[in-house]
């Protein structure tokens, strides 16, 4: 159960992080679905959102959200840093009745609220238990901060660490460092 | 994933990219250690490499795997969606998947970032079984199980390695602790490490059955997870 469910991060710097997707469940209703998640990043666009994608073309790290929009394939995801912003975009959401599933990530208390505010009642929640097992092989915290960013484990302790000594060499700066690592994802 | 060596020109660009610190330097020229790659196309997605030597070419059975699990752009053919598991809760508005009174359970071997071999997965999945879950159809691991009453893995692909593999598998809520425990003991004998979650439906009135059992026996969880905002259609009767 994956994506963004196990990100690691301080109560301050997740309650700057909302990961939102939209998707289709297959043999149920994924026929014609393309038009709606589209939409689903077309509204997303009227909040300002951080970033969007769609799952088999890219996010806006690697391509312009209009490409993004054109070309999508596969579900789409938006992230947002501020969760009046959220609670604004699913009652858009819900307003737009596009029919296909969405999740919302983001530390629980806050995603409580923005479902109130929007109209939305609890559906069905994944709750983190953490990382179990050989965990003497895990990256410091503050690496995995990043690195557990990416549901799918594509950026590397090492490019992170690399990332890490050219801003602390005055070589890149840490949005310039961002654009490196993000792409990577997924 | 290959380097052609021919063309390589040494400008060690692509080492820090890979997750599994699978390429290094020899007589000059960037390798990739066959037995540690798990083929996820990172380092040729990543479009480094200035002379674009990074080469990928689909593997026959069963390293094929690799990029099945590893790749998140690589379809599985067992599920017909991109990824290393299911749908899930994701799409249980419509799909009911997890009904109220039941858990999901989620062990991701090898996240965040360490990867994992089969054989790692074996010991949890027959683990799980033993304690009585039921693992999900649909799940690609689920299809690679010699009989999922067992949770014992083909054994051709026991020494395969993946980025991650999610293990899925559903329980009655009662039986949650027996199962963790079961699970806590399997993980100490992996060299690798697990991310594991529990998913489930909320009650009529709003709050989560699960929520309630995990605060009450005092299993720890983040203050961060994933919610289903229940927009999807048709509603399932869940």
């Amino acid at each position: 159960m994956t994506h963004t469910l196990h990100r690691r991060g301080t109560a301050e710097s997740l309650s700057k992080d909302y990961a939102l997707m939209m998707l289709r469940a297959m043999g149920v209703n994924d026929s014609g679905y393309l038009p709606k998640c589209q939409e689903f990043l077309r509204i997303a666009l009227r909040h300002n959102p951080v970033n969007i994608g769609s799952e088999m073309k890219g996010n806006i790290f690697e391509f312009p959200p209009e490409e993004i929009i054109a070309e999508a394939k596969g579900d789409s995801f938006v992230v947002f840093d501020n969760p009046k912003v959220v609670a604004a975009f699913l009652k858009d959401l819900k307003e737009a009745d596009l029919g296909l599933s969405v999740v919302v990530s983001g530390i629980f208390e806050n995603v409580d609220e923005c479902f109130e505010k929007a109209g939305l009642k609890h559906h069905t929640a994944n709750f983190s238990l953490g990382i179990w097992g050989k965990t003497e092989k895990l990256p410091s915290d503050d690496i995995l901060e990043i690195t557990t960013m990416c549901g799918h484990a594509m950026v590397s302790t090492n490019l992170v660490k690399a990332m890490v000594e050219e801003i602390k060499a005055g070589r890149k700066t840490p949005e310039e460092a961002t654009k490196v690592l993000a792409p990577n994802c997924t | 994933m290959r380097i052609d060596g021919d063309i390589c020109n040494a400008c060690e660009t692509c080492i820090p990219y890979c997750p599994m610190e699978a390429i290094s330097m020899k007589d000059d020229i960037a390798v990739i250690d066959q037995d540690e790659c798990v083929d996820c196309g990172v380092c040729q997605r990543a479009k480094v490499c200035p002379v674009d030597c990074i080469i990928f070419e689909p593997a026959d059975w069963p390293r094929s795997i690799r990029a099945t699990f590893s790749n998140p752009r690589t379809e599985h053919k067992a599920t017909g969606i991109a990824g290393r598991g299911t749908e899930e809760m994701k799409t249980n508005d419509v799909t009911g998947r997890f009904q109220r009174g039941f858990v999901g359970l989620g062990v991701e071997l090898g996240r965040p970032g360490i990867g994992t071999r089969l054989r790692d997965l074996d010991t949890v999945t027959r683990a799980l079984a033993k304690a009585g879950v039921q693992f999900e159809p649909k799940n690609p691991l689920t299809a690679l199980m010699k009989d999922p009453k067992t949770g014992e893995l083909q054994e051709d692909i026991l020494n395969e390695k993946v980025l991650s593999a999610v293990i899925e598998a559903l329980l009655p809520i009662e039986k949650l602790d027996d199962v963790l425990s079961a699970l806590k003991e399997a993980t100490k004998k992996i060299d690798t490490v697990a991310s594991v979650c529990v998913a489930n439906r909320a009650d009529p009135d709003g709050p989560y059955p699960l929520r309630k059992l995990l605060n009450e026996t005092g299993i720890p969880y983040y203050i961060n997870g994933k919610q289903n905002a229940g927009l999807g259609r048709p509603l399932a009767n869940v």
